[in-house]
């Protein structure tokens, strides 16, 4: 067996070190946010943890999350209490700044943990393919804007995650990676969006013999009831006996958001704005009416929701109705697979992270990694996958971009996405081996023209349009043009990877 | 960068390849079982490279990366950040770009000179004004005269530090990979040891952390030095001479490789016998380059506004001591005003014996012996003759065997030489030993662990001693992770001791490359004095009344370490000239039996 080189830990230290040296960077509201958190579960009792408004920035996530923030709290007062307290808002002391940064770095090693291992349940002969998967989510530009600049703990998150799909790689540890799941819809619900995938393949494989669907286990089935029962009711338990769960609700399911985010998500809706924007000026030539009202209120994407001019309104019911149909479609395959199959698995989450981005009410761009991350466990199975994988790395990493704004992120966030993308898909391209089914010709060669249009793209947007335009003027069109390339990117690569793992 | 082929089926001897005579040693381990591993971290990074991946991704991959280093230092602070009334190095450069844009030539040199008027040779005042005009176009109100003074924004500084990396990129990163490309392949170096030493080289930390930190244009000086040497590699004389008069116009720092260029140049043309022809033209066009430099200066000082500005200012002290006294409206006075202004301004023999506390030895004498009770002129002339006696040899061999390969370890020897007994020594002034030493590297053997131990060492110890003044500015972080960082990397003390450890090769053992006792002995010394400093400085209050007392330990220390660098390089280019010279004879006698 060849040792691999550079270990993951070997990768660690060394993007450590880069990450250190962000501290100073740009930070976003969601910096003041976690540091509210903290401040909120070290000082109240958790009666009032979700009832707390002083900051506007209130506890929105689960139970366990907070636990997680009331335990890092404890060691937060030892390096300066100010940053505990809850009238203190917008407090950044740099110690502040150095304790929640390191804390990131900190807790990633759950992500470091989690690759190792699943480094170690492929096969011998799938070792150097997983070994360079893993060190691409690792080193993934996507955790390193988020996490590392903007402020996040996805990191964790995620290495919980994909701890969880590796213990479902072997029967005999199904039951610990519902456990693990059930935790992590415990620690951020957003989560949810992959858990039709997890519900079909542990009721169909752990709950039913895979061999007869008509012969349930009872015993598995009591076994991961309890146990996930017994998660979800440590975690609400308390609020539920205090008769808070409505409360809970509210704060962690604010449906009173608009369509779209504050900058469009590169999804479905946002190709519906563009197409929106585009009909205005075509409208009364077709005979079609424009609603002025979004005419003269919109802000035109940059800011709040959408309203459309020409085209109908979309409603929350409507999205979630698409997003169920499309999370069924490759669930029906799983279903009926014969035997447990750890890639159509995979295949599956993949697949309904695609159909809640892209059909989701009020998605974040930052969702994208619940596509790019389970997709890369299995993008170097072969390189018809490896080519539904491409797009979608180009299109999603580009699609945070707009995340950074300052001036000084900007060489940060290009060079190393940059950096990142000619390094990962070269060695993917080497990695992947040949397909057992041949590939479709026509998509790659599209995906390639649509890799060669990033350039000019990126160029235009962050560069040219300010020239031509200055920086007031227009602000909306490099942020459309950006989202909806990256939607087609987004799309394209979700049609491929459908055509996949169907044909697979 | 990343793992891509298995190594487990390469045939068995081809492994010996990167251990052949010729090339940079000792990069694999065999240990045993078929079994490889990757000598120290640096080398498992570029792993996948090994069997021969186009420099056309590599480089520009390593490039990145390395940019990205640059960038995230540059997020911190930097000198004189809010320290009214002078600020620092920062505001020094930029004061430049704001003086050279808006006045006449002529004036730059003798623009009010007590807040940091300039003091730098001509070719930064030329690279000031291009900046300065570039930075206009974007805002003005950066460099607007006087009222731009101690002007701080966020902006601003992403500019700033936007001309640091451009004029690197520009400058320095091309002649190093020029450089690197040629001089591997004259050592007979495989291109996969040269891409690792070129990313040792470039994430060197102490030129990272002055540079792209403290804020400095340091790297535009020494890419010009690379340049010149690249030339010499390549046996182009003349382009080294222009390379250098650049270097030396850009930085007079540069002052400190002069010795070497003029001995081997100056040896070119006399050995193995007498060039009269070349040594004219070196001659001629080393007085063009000056010419060329100082052209816009001097014609700027011709027009009338510059005659009557020149006749009624003080004269330097050069022009006082001119022999022909002239009449003071005549064109000719104000050429030589100008020009010995400018050599008055950028020379600092006005100043004290050292600035600061550095770590040479007129500071640590200093230690013990108050120096300030000498007069000036005799401190003056003292270090002279020091700075003299400890190049005299260095230069000599250079000057007697003027070969290519020698001249590396020459220029940091006598660098060291002049950072240990020269006159007004900045601490930054060690990154100039600290290049030759580091390019050394990519040489022939130059990873092998004695090499790297030694370069390493005096790496670190380079960036320890400029702590105290990395401290000031806020820089603490990044000194402390690009440090341990390229610690990590080569495997060195105080992260990793991978280079110290004696490994028993089955296949071949090679005690040659195992370091000596007393090396180690000597180098884990001064690693742990080191780390000691830092536990003391970080938790020890010094002695009351001796609030310096930590500082003058890390320039002691400083010293003594730079002292040993001196003497090891001086021994490297004794041995390397004495292997050269056998090789010369061994070859001659063979050919007379033949």
């Amino acid at each position: 067996m060849a040792e691999l080189y550079p270990s993951l830990v070997q990768c660690a230290i060394v993007a450590a070190a880069f990450k250190v040296l962000l501290f100073p960077a740009y930070k976003s509201t969601d910096f003041e946010v976690h540091r509210n958190w903290l401040a909120i579960t070290h000082s109240l009792p958790v009666k009032e943890w979700y009832y707390e408004k002083t900051s506007e920035w209130t506890l929105d996530y689960p139970p366990f999350f907070a636990a997680f923030e009331w335990l890092m709290s404890q060691a937060a007062a030892y390096i300066d209490p100010g940053m505990l307290a809850v009238q203190n808002l917008g407090y950044d002391s740099w110690e502040t700044v150095y304790f929640q940064r390191a804390t990131v770095i900190v807790t990633e090693l759950v992500l470091v943990f989690a690759l190792s291992r699943y480094v170690k349940s492929a096969p011998s002969w799938d070792k150097q393919a997983a070994h360079v998967a893993s060190l691409s989510i690792l080193l993934s530009p996507g955790l390193f804007i988020i996490d590392h600049i903007h402020f996040q703990y996805n990191g964790f998150l995620y290495g919980i995650l994909i701890l969880s799909i590796v213990l479902a790689r072997k029967q005999s540890t199904l039951l610990y990676s519902g456990i693990l799941f059930a935790i992590l819809l415990c620690l951020k619900h957003i989560y949810l969006y992959l858990a039709l995938a997890y519900f079909v393949y542990l009721g169909r494989f752990y709950c039913l013999d895979p061999k007869n669907v008509f012969r349930p286990r009872v015993f598995n089935i009591i076994k991961l009831g309890v146990c996930v029962l017994g998660v979800f009711g440590i975690a609400f338990g308390p609020f539920v006996q205090w008769g808070q769960l409505l409360q809970l609700k509210d704060r962690l399911f604010p449906f009173s958001r608009g369509l779209c985010h504050a900058y469009w998500a590169p999804n479905i809706w946002a190709m519906y704005s563009f197409t929106d924007r585009a009909l205005i000026p075509l409208a009364p030539r077709l005979g079609l009416s424009v609603n002025q009202d979004a005419l003269n209120s919109v802000t035109r994407g940059l800011v709040g929701d959408t309203s459309f001019a020409v085209l109908p309104e979309v409603t929350s019911q409507q999205t979630f109705v698409l997003t169920f149909i499309f999370q069924l479609i490759p669930l029906v395959k799983l279903w009926f697979h014969s035997g447990p199959n750890w890639e159509t698995f995979v295949g599956a989450v993949t697949l309904c992270g695609y159909a809640s981005f892209l059909f989701g009410w009020h998605v974040h761009e930052k969702a994208i990694l619940l596509i790019i991350i389970p997709f890369s466990l299995i993008a170097l199975k072969d390189r018809r996958y490896f080519s539904a994988f491409r797009p979608l790395a180009v299109a999603g990493h580009v699609s945070l971009f707009p995340l950074l704004f300052t001036a000084a992120e900007f060489p940060l966030k290009t060079v190393y996405t940059v950096f990142w993308l000619i390094l990962f898909l070269f060695v993917f391209d080497r990695v992947a081996p040949v397909p057992e089914r041949p590939r479709i010709f026509v998509f790659d060669r599209l995906a390639l023209l649509y890799l060669t249009f990033a350039i000019p793209l990126i160029v235009y947007c962050s560069l040219v349009h300010q020239l031509v335009f200055g920086f007031e003027r227009l602000q909306f069109l490099p942020l459309m043009f950006m989202s909806s390339y990256c939607a087609v990117g987004v799309v394209g690569s979700w049609v491929g990877f459908m055509v996949v793992y169907f044909t697979a | 960068m990343a793992p891509s082929t298995p190594s487990s089926h390469r045939p068995r001897k081809k492994r010996k390849v990167p251990s052949a005579p010729g090339s940079n040693n000792n990069l694999i381990l065999d240990i045993g079982d078929g079994k490889q591993t990757p000598a120290f971290p640096l080398v498992s990074f570029l792993w996948a490279a090994r069997a021969g991946v186009s420099q056309w991704l590599i480089l520009p991959l390593t490039l990145m990366a390395v940019g990205l280093f640059r960038w995230a230092v540059g997020l911190w602070g930097y000198s004189g950040f809010q320290v009214p009334p002078m600020h620092g190095d920062f505001e020094a450069q930029r004061h430049w770009m704001e003086i050279t844009t808006h006045l006449p030539m002529a004036r730059w040199y003798l623009y009010d000179l007590q807040y940091w008027g300039l003091d730098y040779p001509p070719l930064t005042a030329y690279h000031s004004w291009l900046l300065g005009k570039i930075g206009s176009i974007v805002e003005p109100a950066w460099f607007a005269l006087d009222k731009s003074r101690g002007f701080e924004d966020p902006h601003l500084k992403v500019f700033m530090r936007a001309t640091v990396i451009a004029s690197e990129y520009l400058i320095y990163i091309p002649a190093i990979v020029n450089f690197l490309r040629r001089y591997t392949r004259m050592q007979g170096v495989h291109a996969w040891s040269a891409s690792i030493a070129l990313v040792a080289i470039l994430l060197q930390p102490a030129t990272i952390l002055i540079d792209h930190g403290h804020f400095q244009y340091n790297t535009v000086m020494l890419g010009l030095m690379v340049a010149s040497l690249d030339a010499i590699l390549a046996g182009r004389m003349l382009w080294a001479c222009l390379f250098f008069v650049g270097a030396l116009g850009f930085k007079q720092m540069a002052l400190y490789y002069a010795p070497v260029m003029f001995a081997y140049l100056l040896g070119v043309c006399i050995f193995p016998r007498i060039r009269i022809l070349r040594l004219i033209n070196i001659a001629i066009i080393t007085l063009a380059a000056f010419t060329l430099l100082f052209a816009p200066l001097l014609v700027a000082a011709t027009n009338p506004e510059a005659r009557a500005l020149f006749a009624t200012s003080p004269q330097p002290p050069l022009l006082q001591a001119f022999p022909i006294s002239l009449d003071k409206n005549t064109v000719a006075y104000a050429v030589l005003f100008q020009l010995t202004q400018t050599i008055h301004r950028v020379l600092p023999f006005s100043r004290g014996i050292f600035e600061d506390k550095v770590a040479n030895a007129w500071c640590a004498i200093h230690t013990f012996y108050k120096l300030h009770h000498f007069d000036v002129s005799l401190l003056q002339r003292a270090s002279l003759g020091a700075t003299l006696a400890s190049i005299a040899i260095p230069c000599g061999i250079i000057f007697r065997h003027p070969r290519a390969s020698l001249i590396l370890p020459a220029l940091s020897c006598v660098s060291w030489g002049f950072f240990l007994f020269s006159f007004q020594v900045h601490e930054k002034s060690v990154l100039l030993p600290l290049l030759p030493m580091t390019l050394s590297l990519a040489g022939d053997g130059g990873l092998n662990k004695e090499n790297r131990a030694w370069v390493g060492w005096a790496n670190v110890l380079g960036s320890w001693t400029m702590y105290p003044l990395l401290k000031r500015e806020e820089l603490r972080v990044p000194y402390i992770v690009m440090t341990l960082l390229w610690a990590y990397l080569m495997g060195l003390p105080p992260v990793c001791l991978e280079t110290y450890r004696s490994r028993e090769s089955l296949d071949d053992p090679n005690p040659q490359f195992e370091l000596h006792i007393l090396t180690k002995l000597i180098h884990f010394a001064f690693y742990f004095a080191m780390v000691g400093w830092h536990v003391l400085e970080a938790f020890v209050p010094t002695p009351a009344g001796k609030p310096d007392l930590w500082v003058v330990l890390n320039a002691l220390i400083g010293a003594g370490g730079f002292g040993l660098a001196y003497l090891w390089c001086m021994w490297k280019l004794i041995t390397q000239c004495r292997q050269i010279d056998l090789q010369v004879t061994e070859d001659e006698n063979r050919k007379k039996k033949q």
